[in-house]
């Protein structure tokens, strides 16, 4: 991984090659590997398992998972994951089961940040979406279905 | 080319909400192109990192599957005048940046 943002460091030109090669030593500037496993995954729980090393969720009421119950757009669905009522949230993901590539975002969490996410995704069908947080090392998962009128993939 | 990213965030009480509207299409890969038959090539972000006061706060990984122009909006404890940055990069390589000052 280091040789790869040095290689990158390089292509750059002059100044810039410089800069990122002497931020090297504090990898804050660089910005964090993508996981293409877990994003490449078929199937909601081998993507948890790629992401998390774990599959299974327990369900949680202190999950606020706030979805549309009809999306007239696929393609653009607001999704709200509010799990600032749980303590020691590491990360929240958001899945879309039936989607091609279940896995559809991951947030990271770490310092000031609270766990909270809101944001918009695509989906191909009517289908449940899945907000996982992972909190204390466990995982805890909140479920709504969505009727998806318009598909938003593929098409 | 940069991307670009239009950011707000507001304090109420210590705690901060930073929204962030990004333009980007968003291409996901499985999307075809009927004339020719071919997927529209994949193009969409993947690493987005916001930070406060340098600071790393949210480190967020997306796939193709988030909408085209996205809308994120995150939480974080924070006070007036801190200065939060927004750092994103696509799998095609293009990266692009952006700080406010909360009010």
């Amino acid at each position: 991984m280091k040789r790869r943002s040095f290689l990158k460091g390089t292509l750059a030109t002059g100044a810039a090659a410089v800069a990122v090669n002497a931020s090297l030593l504090t990898p804050s500037t660089v910005l964090a590997d993508w996981n293409k496993k877990a994003f490449n995954a078929k199937a909601p729980e081998d993507a948890l398992n790629a992401a998390f090393g774990m599959s299974n969720a327990t369900a949680s009421s202190d999950i606020d998972l706030g979805a549309p119950a009809i999306a007239e757009n696929g393609a653009v669905t607001p999704i709200k994951v509010d799990a600032t009522k749980m303590a020691g949230v590491e990360s929240i993901a958001i899945l879309a089961s039936k989607n091609p590539f279940p896995f559809v975002c991951e947030y990271s969490f770490s310092g000031p940040a609270l766990g909270y996410v809101s944001t918009r995704i695509k989906m191909g069908e009517t289908q449940n979406v899945v907000a996982i947080v992972k909190a204390g090392g466990k995982l805890y998962k909140a479920e709504q279905e969505v009727k998806v009128t318009i598909g938003g993939c593929g098409g | 080319m940069s991307i670009k990213i239009r950011m707000r965030g507001k304090v109420k009480g210590d705690v901060a909400e930073v929204k962030a509207l990004i333009k980007h299409k968003m291409e996901s890969g499985a999307r075809m192109n009927k004339k020719t038959g071919k997927p529209y090539p994949a193009e969409f972000i993947d690493v987005v990192d916001v930070s406060i006061n340098g600071t790393k706060a949210v480190d967020a990984q997306w796939s193709g599957a988030v909408s085209a122009n996205p809308y994120m909006g995150v939480m974080m404890k924070a006070a007036k005048g801190d200065e939060v940055t927004l750092s994103l990069k696509d799998n095609t390589g293009a990266t692009g940046s952006q700080t406010i000052k909360l009010r």
